[in-house]
């Protein structure tokens, strides 16, 4: 049981707090539905995060398959040392995007998967090999990055839902059950004064009888 | 902080993210980048093959009544889990998306059919919370 405010039991201090429970329920409303939106939200994202993680896994995988195959075929030497030719730079615009307010990231990659020329390492003594692992790893590279904009975005959504669920919990548990324990204080406290009041009255009315 | 002005700071945020002006179907077609600028100053972007679909639905005669984003309205009133899209063009768009018989400006969804709404058009839709 919550234990009521201490303010002075008035009838003007009642019709306040009868305003003030009233907003507290609509607010305790509108969080429990942002938070069913919410959770719309956060598993819509959690089914894509499963989606792109298995498709990274995957592009992955091939990958590292076609680098064993480049190793085997160019020999490990020259892989690595095409790997240290090659450009490193890549363009990733970032930027924000939201959702009900909350802020998530939006990754675009410019140019993941490029053209052989493009990559830096000469061809003369690479094979084709190199390539494909090369271009493998590109495609690797651009599920990656659609994989952290997916999970940062869920991780934010996370965090935003539980926000919402402690401040619902607040409402529905501290403050609306402490403002209906003063309520009825409050009108206790008016119903026992109605109650002397009465008595009062009676007694005085039963002296001034006596007295006459 | 007084709970008052904390529960009032919260239902004030509730909609912060919500459009200063939505744009038309068409004028959002003719941008190149189409977008929205949101109440707390952010942006909200359309996805073109989202726009293409709604364009694909409707006669380009109607174009200009149908007002992006829209808006998925949540009002205690209705009850938990119930939300109204209001407009006709929006109603006719949404109620085509669900296979949902509709008439006039108004038109209920339930949760359910908001996750598919929202999987359906993730930019083109938006909660909106009736404080």
């Amino acid at each position: 049981m919550a234990a009521p405010m201490a303010i002075s039991p008035t009838r003007m201090e009642l019709i306040k707090l009868r305003k003030r429970i009233s907003l507290a329920q609509r607010g305790h409303d509108l969080l429990t539905e942002k938070m069913d939106a919410l959770v719309i939200e956060f598993f819509e994202i959690l089914k894509r995060v499963r989606r792109a993680r298995a498709d990274a896994l995957t592009q992955l995988a091939t990958a590292h398959r076609a680098l064993s195959i480049c190793l085997a075929l160019v020999g490990t030497i020259e892989t690595r040392q095409a790997s240290i030719e090659a450009r490193r730079e890549i363009q990733l615009e970032a930027s924000t995007r939201h959702v009900m307010g909350i802020e998530t990231p939006a990754l675009r990659i410019e140019g993941a998967e490029r053209r052989v020329l493009e990559r830096g390492y000469g061809i003369h003594f690479t094979s084709s090999a190199l390539d494909d692992a090369a271009r493998e790893f590109e495609k690797a590279l651009g599920l990656l990055v659609e994989l952290a904009e997916l999970e940062e975005s869920m991780r934010a959504i996370a965090r935003e839902l539980e926000k919402t669920k402690r401040r619902a919990n607040a409402l529905e548990y501290i403050i609306i059950p402490r403002l209906k324990a003063t309520i009825k204080f409050i009108m206790m406290r008016l119903d026992e004064m109605e109650r002397e009041n009465f008595s009062r009255l009676k007694r005085i009315k039963a002296m001034l009888g006596a007295g006459a | 902080m007084n709970a008052e002005r904390w529960i009032e700071r919260e239902l004030a945020r509730l909609n912060a993210h919500l459009p200063a002006r939505r744009i038309t179907l068409a004028e959002a077609l003719r941008s190149e980048r189409p977008h929205v600028v949101g109440r707390d100053g952010s942006i909200h972007e359309f996805d073109r093959g989202e726009l293409e679909l709604l364009a694909n639905m409707l006669p380009e005669g109607e174009w200009n009544g149908l007002f992006l984003p829209i808006l998925i309205s949540f009002d205690p009133k209705l009850g938990r889990g119930t939300a109204k899209i209001t407009g006709e063009m929006e109603v006719k768009v949404v109620g085509r998306l669900l296979g949902k018989k509709c008439a006039g400006e108004e038109l209920l969804v339930y949760l359910p059919e908001i996750t598919v709404l929202r999987k359906k058009l993730p930019t083109l839709t938006q909660y909106f919370f009736m404080v």
